[in-house]
């Protein structure tokens, strides 16, 4: 019988995994556990492998296309034998895997089916049954404006369309209010306003972005960070030159910069530490409670060249300095290279973003979900300030910005958390322990 | 101004048309010493004697044909249909031989004829008492229809419909009879084949025939603390059909409603319907343009059954704010 290679699961919270390429073609011989395709999970790129020897036959998914996790992707054929027969699959994998239901996400199971058969992506539409559940109709009004985008054949109200006959707008750029996306007056006029605006600073398209794989994910992760979680921000100057004085100490017996410390593993640490003292901090929001968390993970915002992916040090209010510093430096030298697993980039509980090194002097993050809190680090800046004596001394100072989902803390319990930074800082030796 | 019922618009308007023009006469059933079915003749006889009120056996198409035959000999007759069902039995002589006679004989044939009918549900008086039956006739070359919504524009359009050299189907509304409203003593004629605004509005232009005109400006008032404000419009004659107005006002509002009692299939709302998307209205349309009206049932006895058989204020209050808030 026709082996089925279906599409793995990587993570635990993993739903689904693009198809980023191919690497045999249909009719390929190959060998058991040869990688036969490169899938990419919300965050990582992972190999699919062959699960037995034979002719890689029935590919179901092309690049580019989202696939749930256990879904047949493609088969493995020995001589002789044959595709099944795709329909009757299509049902028995769907009754031996249903998918599993997106976090908070409500959807009618018939909305559901029509939503998957049509592979539409359930987190773009909004519910407008109860509690915002998402109803057929709503699907229905999804996959409807999905095509509208068929050049020529937009859903558009006459009036809306003598606009765009008269305006010379193209209705296949207008989003529509009406009812299954219907172009109304209304949005030609809209449209037309922006369309100004974006003549007058001479803005063309030079390229575009697909919205798939990490960009998604970050797009998606944000607008329900920002739009569900009431950010509240506080900042605070902290004088960086006794943690300064306590690196170049643990410092100067080292000679090559990969066993140095750095700056950003001695922030983790003291973060760590006085998470410990703010227990609040260190938690997630759900509709009927607030957990607050026991383990102490903090993720590293790193950028890369197309996105920006969060390595997580477990445990770091258990690991020392040393530990720490070497572990970010894995990480980042790993995530360069596109070699992380999913254990790194999972369950961060706390999140620290550093744009010193660009020369950002201080910065807003937006809390990345499900945690409640995250701090911006800017860049490292000499300033005179006035000594006891009120005499003019220099300080490096460090502006440190936290956002903190206000539904889960409020400004006191935030400031506490950063006074407390400040003063380890300060008074860094209980850091080295 | 004085006020008088829709009734009493309609009795003054033939008596003082009687008064002027001899060759005006009434023939129907029970309309001298009974009066009318509805009242409307009440009185008439005394003042006019059984030569100019007449009265008929039950024979609807005696009475059309009788129209047919006077006014083509230079009479004014007005006939009665005591309920417009009956005017099925009539059809005969005022589809194939009154709408038809004046092209027949190459223009030289007159016929000022008026058959007054008295239509529309709510009375309780079940399937064969409650039709609308308007626009059989709007679909009769020959005929004009006219349909009052109120008193005075029930007298005008009266004395309009028996100074008119055609025959003109006169539709009234059995629960309009008693509706009060300013009405002047004097003659005075509101000319067949004009619309009027009877209420303005920004929001939705809604196009509404005989006993909905009330119905919707009972509805436009409700939406209107909603902020949405209907402009409704009240073609008075269905044929022919003031359309610039209707036109003029879907150009401003961008949306059209019509309402009629008549059921939809088949029904005025289809032809004002495709005449603003055949017009330069078309352009200017931001919603499709909807039709409500009555069931396609025959009028259930059941007097709630007959409520829901037909709009009523609360249907348009709600297809209203549909169309409005672009839910089609």
């Amino acid at each position: 019988m026709a082996k089925e290679i279906i599409m793995p699961k990587f993570g635990f919270t993993q739903e689904e995994s693009e198809i980023m390429e191919w690497l045999h073609s249909e009719g390929d011989s190959v060998e058991k556990g040869d990688p036969i395709a490169v899938v990419s999970t919300d965050k990582i790129s992972m190999e699919v492998e062959a699960p037995e020897t034979g002719t890689l036959s029935g590919i179901r998914y092309q690049i580019g296309e989202i696939v749930p996790v256990t879904e047949i992707i493609a088969y493995i054929l020995q001589p002789g034998e044959r595709l099944p027969e795709i329909k009757g699959i299509e049902k028995l994998s769907k009754i031996e895997s249903p998918k599993v239901k997106k976090d908070q996400i409500l959807i009618t199971p018939i909305a559901k089916k029509l939503a998957d058969e049509n592979s539409l992506d359930i987190d773009a539409i909004k519910g407008t049954g109860p509690q915002g559940k998402i109803t057929k109709t709503d699907v229905e009004n999804s996959l409807a404006l999905q095509r509208n985008f068929e050049p020529g054949k937009e859903r558009a109200t006459p009036a809306a369309r003598k606009i765009g006959r008269e305006k010379q707008i193209d209705l296949s750029k207008v989003s529509g209010s009406g009812p299954k996306g219907r172009i109304q007056a209304e949005d030609m006029k809209q449209q037309r306003s922006k369309r100004i605006d974006e003549k007058s600073v001479g803005k063309t398209i030079k390229t575009s972005i697909p919205m798939i794989g990490m960009r998604r994910t970050i797009a998606q992760n944000m607008k329900h960070s920002w739009n569900d979680a009431p950010h509240m921000t506080l900042q605070i100057n902290i004088p960086m030159d006794e943690l300064e004085i306590l690196r170049e100490e643990l410092n100067s017996a080292k000679q090559s910069t990969a066993e140095k410390i750095s700056l950003t593993a001695l922030i983790t640490k003291a973060v760590a530490v006085v998470i410990r003292r703010s227990p609040i901090i260190n938690s997630q929001y759900t509709e009927k409670e607030i957990k607050i968390l026991d383990q102490i993970n903090i993720g590293i915002a790193t950028a890369l060249e197309d996105g920006l992916i969060v390595p997580v040090v477990h445990h770091a209010d258990k690991k020392d300095i040393k530990q720490i510093s070497d572990e970010i430096k894995d990480l980042s030298l790993r995530s360069k290279e596109g070699k992380l697993e999913p254990i790194d980039l999972t369950n961060a509980t706390f999140t620290i973003s550093n744009l010193g090194m660009y020369g950002i002097d201080s910065f807003m993050a937006i809390i990345n979900p499900p945690q409640s809190a995250i701090l911006a680090v800017g860049k490292m800046t000499k300033f005179f300030v006035p000594a006891e004596n009120n005499l003019p001394m220099i300080q490096k100072i460090i502006s440190f910005t936290l956002s903190a989902d206000h539904r889960v803390m409020d400004g006191a319990q935030a400031a506490k958390f950063l006074s407390d930074l400040k003063e380890i800082i300060l008074d860094p030796k209980g850091l080295i322990d | 101004m004085r006020e008088i019922s829709y009734m009493e618009a309609l009795r003054e308007g033939l008596r003082q048309s009687m008064e002027k023009d001899d060759r005006v006469f009434l023939i129907g059933e029970d309309i001298g010493i009974y009066g009318g079915a509805f009242g409307v003749s009440a009185g008439l006889l005394d003042q006019f004697g059984p030569e100019r009120i007449i009265d008929t056996p039950i024979s609807e198409a005696g009475i059309a044909g009788a129209c047919v035959g006077a006014s083509v000999t230079g009479m004014r007759p007005v006939g009665e249909m005591q309920f417009s069902d009956f005017v099925v039995l009539a059809m005969e002589q005022i589809v194939m031989q009154g709408a038809k006679m004046r092209f027949m004989f190459g223009g030289k044939a007159e016929l000022p004829f008026v058959i007054r009918l008295a239509g529309g549900s709510g009375t309780g008086a079940a399937a064969q008492h409650s039709e609308s039956l308007e626009n059989w006739f709007v679909h009769v070359p020959g005929l004009k229809v006219v349909m009052p919504s109120s008193p005075y524009d029930a007298k005008g359009l009266l004395l309009s419909a028996i100074e008119e050299n055609n025959p003109v189907m006169f539709f009234e509304h059995k629960l309009l009879y008693k509706m009060k409203g300013d009405v002047p003593e004097e003659m005075y004629t509101i000319p067949i084949g004009k619309s009027k605004i009877v209420r303005e509005g920004k929001d939705l232009t809604v196009i509404a025939t005989s006993i909905m005109v009330p119905r919707s400006l009972e509805a436009a008032k409700i939406l209107s603390k909603e902020g949405i404000e209907l402009e409704v419009i009240d073609p008075r004659t269905l044929k022919p059909l003031d359309e610039e107005p209707i036109i003029k006002s879907v150009i401003k509002t961008g949306k059209a409603l019509v309402v009629h009692e008549a059921v939809k299939t088949g029904g005025f709302g289809g032809e004002i319907s495709a005449m603003i998307m055949e017009s330069e209205a078309f352009d200017f349309l931001d919603a499709p343009v909807r039709r409500l009206a009555g069931l396609d049932v025959p009028i259930p006895y059941n007097r709630n059954l007959e409520y829901h058989a037909v709009p009523q204020v609360e249907n348009i209050v709600e297809e209203a704010r549909k169309i409005v808030q672009n839910i089609y």
